[in-house]
């Protein structure tokens, strides 16, 4: 999906719904799979089995105490195909104009800017993590539970310092609240399509279908 | 004898890729090369951290391998520096007398300057010996009286395979070969002095007393200035 604001939006529309009922979560799941490149995403994004994982235990934890866990498993599972999703069809630059679009080009700029940087914070703590992996296995760690408050130290430590670092760089080159930019969208009747279709299942989710059709009783 | 021969090793990603070929005896190699040219993916590759996508990589009786990454921050795992110097196995105290930090056993390693912190890291990692021991870009953050002393305490190496891999052009060690990387691949430049006239990422000190006739023996600064006295002599 080309537009970053009917990728955003829909991604919205559908997490709500796939939260709101099972039913909705089934129809979220085939919106998936007929307008993203099929479930290849999940392939392209690390943690997806921990999440799985983590999914998996906090549903046994509800059914075994009287909720409903495998409807909890099957929603939240579509939420997080959506999250795998949106993040993998994320480029550089486009929550910038999002927010430009949204919000002009004082406060949008500066929420769009926030973003990027928090995207590109993300793919950077990545990278870390990977090399203070690397780094412990050099030691001859074994990576555990005890290596989580040292890696977290140093995670948090580098992201401060390279926001600082982003802060200082900002105000050399005399910035100081907002900018200029004009966000233009590439736009696909495609995507207006896939568009349509989740408002359509965030709308089905929150009212009955009795509401809209005349059913006989 | 240790050695370590890579044959055709390869590793791409995107529209990147880097062809290594040649082997590696014992003595102290440097590796040179343009940012991006692949220097730390080798030496991670080598160090057995990182698969390669086709060639092959043979170590001959290298039975201990160290490799230290550019970011020294990344392989803080103490809280305090006698604990990191512990996570090295070396004895805290002996490190932090010799890099000048005695009186902050109980500092987090956290909070040195990233200067101090690569002081720390190459004093632990160099306080033993390895068959193998691959320095990624291990002059960085140093100023010029520390990577003097770095190349001091690595020109002590006697035994094993040291491979330095660094676009520093300034303060170097003496080497037994010099390797380089051009257009993703790696280049066997020869051993110095011979070696420079097939270096592509010669320093520029060495390029002009080659150019005036007081070629070096070889890249250290007591090489250099021993070809400089040559030409006021």
């Amino acid at each position: 999906m080309q537009d970053p604001r009917i990728r955003i939006a829909a991604a919205a529309f559908l997490s709500i719904a796939a939260f709101i009922s099972i039913q909705a979560a089934t129809a979220a799941f085939l919106w998936l799979l007929v307008f993203t490149p099929r479930l290849q995403i999940v392939k392209r994004i690390r943690f997806v089995f921990s999440l799985i994982l983590m999914i998996v235990f906090f549903s046994i934890v509800l059914e075994l105490f009287g909720g409903h866990g495998l409807s909890y498993f099957s929603r939240m599972i579509v939420i997080v195909l959506i999250g795998i999703w949106i993040f993998s069809e994320q480029k550089s630059g486009e929550f910038l104009s999002i927010g430009v679009w949204l919000f002009g080009n004082k406060a949008g700029f500066e929420l769009g800017m926030v973003a990027e940087m928090g995207m590109q914070s993300l793919v950077s703590v990545t990278a870390d993590l990977d090399r203070i992996r690397m780094a412990d296995k050099i030691k001859g760690k074994q990576w555990d539970v005890r290596s989580l408050v040292p890696a977290g130290l140093v995670l948090v430590h580098g992201a401060l310092i390279r926001a600082e670092d982003t802060a200082e760089l900002l105000a050399i080159r005399g910035y100081n609240y907002g900018g200029t930019l004009c966000p233009k969208f590439p736009i696909r009747p495609m995507d207006l399509v896939a568009g349509i279709f989740a408002f359509c299942i965030f709308i089905f989710a929150l009212v009955p279908v009795s509401e809209f059709f005349i059913l006989y009783r | 004898m240790v050695k370590i021969i890579l044959n055709q090793l390869y590793a791409a990603r995107d529209d990147w890729s880097l062809t290594a070929s040649g082997t590696f005896n014992e003595g102290i190699h440097l590796v040179s090369g343009e940012v991006g040219s692949g220097k730390s993916t080798l030496a991670q590759m080598m160090a057995g951290l990182l698969p390669y996508s086709g060639g092959d990589l043979e170590n001959k009786e290298i039975t201990t391998s160290m490799l230290s990454l550019q970011f020294p921050e990344l392989h803080v795992t103490g809280l305090s520096l006698a604990e990191e110097c512990a996570s090295w196995g070396v004895v805290p105290d002996e490190i932090l007398n010799a890099i000048g930090l005695s009186g902050k056993k109980e500092v987090s390693p956290l909070l040195l300057s990233r200067g101090e912190l690569s002081r720390l890291h190459l004093a632990c990692v160099l306080a033993k010996d390895y068959d193998l021991l691959l320095l990624d870009e291990p002059f960085g953050s140093l100023d010029c009286e520390e990577k003097t002393r770095l190349c001091n305490l690595i020109g002590q190496k006697s035994q094993g395979i040291t491979i330095i891999f660094t676009h520093e052009q300034d303060i170097l060690p003496r080497v037994t070969r010099i390797w380089e990387i051009v257009d993703g691949t790696l280049v066997d430049c020869g051993k110095p002095p011979d070696a420079f006239q097939h270096w592509h990422h010669i320093p520029s000190v060495i390029k002009k007393l080659t150019a005036l006739g007081c070629r070096p023996d070889n890249i250290s600064l007591d090489d250099l200035q021993e070809a400089a006295c040559r030409i006021q002599g």
